[in-house]
């Protein structure tokens, strides 16, 4: 199990963010879903160590995050896409994935060919040496896929990562997300449900920071049988179980 | 290895869109692999003398890269202070006080406000979960700052110090006052950085940081003046120097604290 | 853009020309390398060889054909690697010295075998003088006046056991080009 998490609970002044949520995960391809507000990048940043929890037990590749030496290995066997990352346009994209392939502590002597081949496997082989300032959008997020990737991570967290990317790039990018959760533990917060549904394994839905499903995508898509929100079944099971989270918590907020 | 590369299906990865054989039957030749082995020495980056000495002397190349790379106003900074600083040496020789007492907290403020931090690191977030801390590179680069802020310093006033006792026929007595003046500033430069940074890591700016620093200590110098009628007693006055140290360590404890939990959007 | 214009940005550095070349010219090198060389070695040898071309671009001469150029490149470079393996592999590269630019790689792998037989017993026929010319001029591609010093005899005897060598060789193979 490359994730472990128990009762993880994260708040923000008054607003629990991520709220008693026990996860595991193994090798494979794992969605998360859900609406905005629902928890899904705090929990995204407390898998990259980035945040601790404000409770519950955290355990990542078999370390604990809270210590600072197991921490650091946790880190560079880790992978990270925020949702906005920030970018130095002076550097080129060979810098930039360069740059953190150092900062992750991957041997000197292996930074150049793990550099080659993140570009490489994120087809900017023909932008390598460009400046990132010249760049589209669509180039940069995979810019930044490959700077999460370079280090060949046991453990990739990827926020949005889909993000102005076009269909025909997005249907490259699950391929290589199905080739890296062969080997490694894959967790992509998204909120397109039709992304989820061709790469992933695995997905979890979260709303109002539980986790209100966990199961394969043809399961989600049984919850949505005799549906009607949604134009695909994927949508439907997505909206199904919304709903059914939604009034459970509302029949116990009657009842309390 | 540190890649696993697929190598008998080119339709499995993402890419290689460029470098499919397109049919011809290679029998077990992965072009891809080829590929990446060439493409990594071509477009290796190879670091100048100065980066891999620091790597050495910090044994860690990312941090030496942080150190030397990335965004900062870190270059512009240094011009700006060896300017500062020669100004106050022709002053100093040609006679007038070199204010290095005056100038170099302020300065030192600036440079520090720059040097790291949310404000100027547009990548922070990742940075933050990267085995090479971005409290060293914070470190790093503020004991940088520190340092060289504190050798043209002290050089200058050294300068000065020779240049008005020389010109003296007398021996000149190595008052306190002297002394003071010449070095202690070293004291208010430590607490007005710790103050900066723990205003630019708070605020998550460094502009923010920055001012905070120059008009902390701009009020510093007139409120000693007020005081004590002195504009050199804001350096001089033994007894300010444990405020000093207090502003120190209670601005480094924030800072701790602040990177530490790095804020984001609630979500 | 034509492989001239490619070969020419190359010798400017720009690496995309170089990605270009590549994907134009690998496959066929490698399968011509194929028959000759296992896998990891023909990888190892195209590797060679783009680095090669990349570091020499300037050193083309447009009248050249590139895959004639990058040819001769990947010939010297599995020469080396051959080389560095010992004298028992020396008679590998006969095949590739045989192969005239713009000759398209053997289809049978059966051919390929038998020819390398033949040219295998042909070379043991050399005397050890002509043996080691041949080797130094046509398998490692050493200009005549390298190849007079290294063997401590005059140009003109170097050049006369070469084509003597070579007609023999040749001879040997049925006059199969």
């Amino acid at each position: 199990m490359n994730i472990e998490l128990t009762g993880v609970t994260r708040t923000f002044g008054r607003n629990r963010a991520v709220d008693g949520v026990s996860l595991t995960a193994g090798p494979g391809v794992l969605g998360l879903l859900g609406p905005n507000g629902a928890g899904k990048t705090s929990l995204l940043r407390m898998l990259a160590t980035v945040l601790p929890p404000s409770s519950g037990e955290v355990l990542l590749l078999d370390k604990d995050p809270k210590r600072t030496a197991e921490r650091r290995d946790i880190r560079r066997r880790l992978g990270y896409l925020p949702q906005n990352l920030g970018y130095y346009p002076a550097f080129t994209v060979v810098e930039f994935i360069e740059y953190f392939a150092l900062l992750k502590e991957v041997p000197s002597a292996r930074v150049p060919k793990a550099v080659a081949a993140a570009v490489e496997r994120v087809d900017l082989g023909a932008k390598a040496k460009a400046r990132l300032r010249t760049l589209s959008g669509g180039m940069l997020r995979r810019v930044g896929i490959a700077q999460a990737i370079v280090n060949d991570p046991d453990l990739l967290l990827l926020d949005e990562p889909t993000a102005g990317l076009d269909p025909e790039q997005r249907v490259g990018f699950r391929v290589l997300l199905r080739s890296l959760g062969e080997t490694s533990t894959v967790v992509v917060s998204t909120h397109l449900v039709e992304d989820v549904g061709a790469a992933c394994s695995e997905v979890a839905l979260m709303d109002n920071g539980h986790i209100v499903f966990r199961g394969t995508p043809s399961e989600l898509v049984a919850r949505g049988e005799g549906h009607g929100l949604g134009d695909a079944p994927l949508e439907r099971g997505y909206s199904a179980v919304l709903q059914a989270a939604r009034a459970s918590t509302v029949a116990a907020g009657d009842a309390a | 290895m540190s890649h696993p590369n697929p190598t008998d299906d080119p339709g499995r990865d993402l890419n290689m869109s460029g470098i499919d054989p397109g049919g011809i039957d290679l029998g077990g030749i992965d072009l891809g692999r080829v590929w990446t082995g060439v493409a990594a020495q071509v477009w290796q980056r190879h670091p100048g003398r100065l980066e891999r000495l620091t790597a050495r002397l910090l044994r860690s190349p990312g941090l030496a890269r942080a150190l030397l790379t990335t965004p900062s106003l870190l270059l512009p900074w240094l011009i700006s202070t060896a300017v500062v600083f020669s100004a106050g040496g022709l002053v100093s020789l040609a006679g007038g006080e070199p204010m290095v007492w005056m100038l170099a907290p302020g300065v030192a403020a600036v440079g520090i406000a720059y040097a790291y931090g949310p404000g100027v690191d547009p990548a922070w977030e990742l940075a933050c979960s990267m085995p090479v801390s971005e409290r060293m590179v914070l470190l790093v680069r503020g004991v940088a700052v520190f340092a060289v802020n504190a050798f043209l310093g002290v050089t200058i006033s050294a300068i000065s110090y020779l240049v008005t006792t020389h010109g003296m026929h007398v021996a000149a007595d190595l008052t306190a006052q002297t002394v003071a003046v010449t070095f202690a500033w070293l004291i208010p430069m430590t607490a007005i950085s710790a103050f900066t940074l723990a205003v630019a890591v708070a605020a998550r700016s460094a502009s923010a940081g920055a001012m905070a620093g120059v008009i902390a200590w701009g009020l510093t110098v007139i409120a000693t003046r007020v005081s004590t009628g002195d504009f050199t007693a804001a350096v001089t006055d033994s007894r300010t120097y444990l405020p000093y140290l207090v502003v120190a360590a209670c601005a480094t404890a924030v800072i701790v604290y602040t990177t530490r939990t790095p804020r984001g959007t609630p979500q | 853009m034509d492989d001239d214009e490619l070969i020419t940005r190359l010798a400017g550095g720009d690496d995309r020309a170089l990605r270009e070349l590549f994907s134009r010219h690998a496959p066929v090198l490698a399968a011509r390398l194929r028959p000759v060389l296992p896998p990891a070695d023909v990888e190892d040898v195209l590797q060679e060889t783009f680095l090669a071309a990349w570091r020499g671009a300037k050193s083309y001469r447009p009248e050249a054909r590139a895959g004639g150029w990058l040819w001769g490149i990947a010939r010297r470079q599995a020469a080396l690697l051959l080389r560095r393996r010992g004298p028992a592999a020396a008679s590998l590269p006969d095949l590739l010295e045989f192969d005239p630019p713009g000759h398209h790689p053997p289809n049978d792998p059966a051919d390929t075998v038998v020819a390398q037989a033949r040219l295998a017993s042909a070379v043991a026929t050399l005397s050890p003088a002509e043996h080691e010319v041949w080797r130094l001029v046509y398998v490692e591609d050493r200009p005549l006046a390298e190849v007079a010093e290294l063997t401590g005899v005059p140009e003109g005897t170097v050049k006369s056991r070469a084509h003597r060598a070579r007609r023999l060789l040749r001879a040997a193979l049925g006059g199969a080009p």
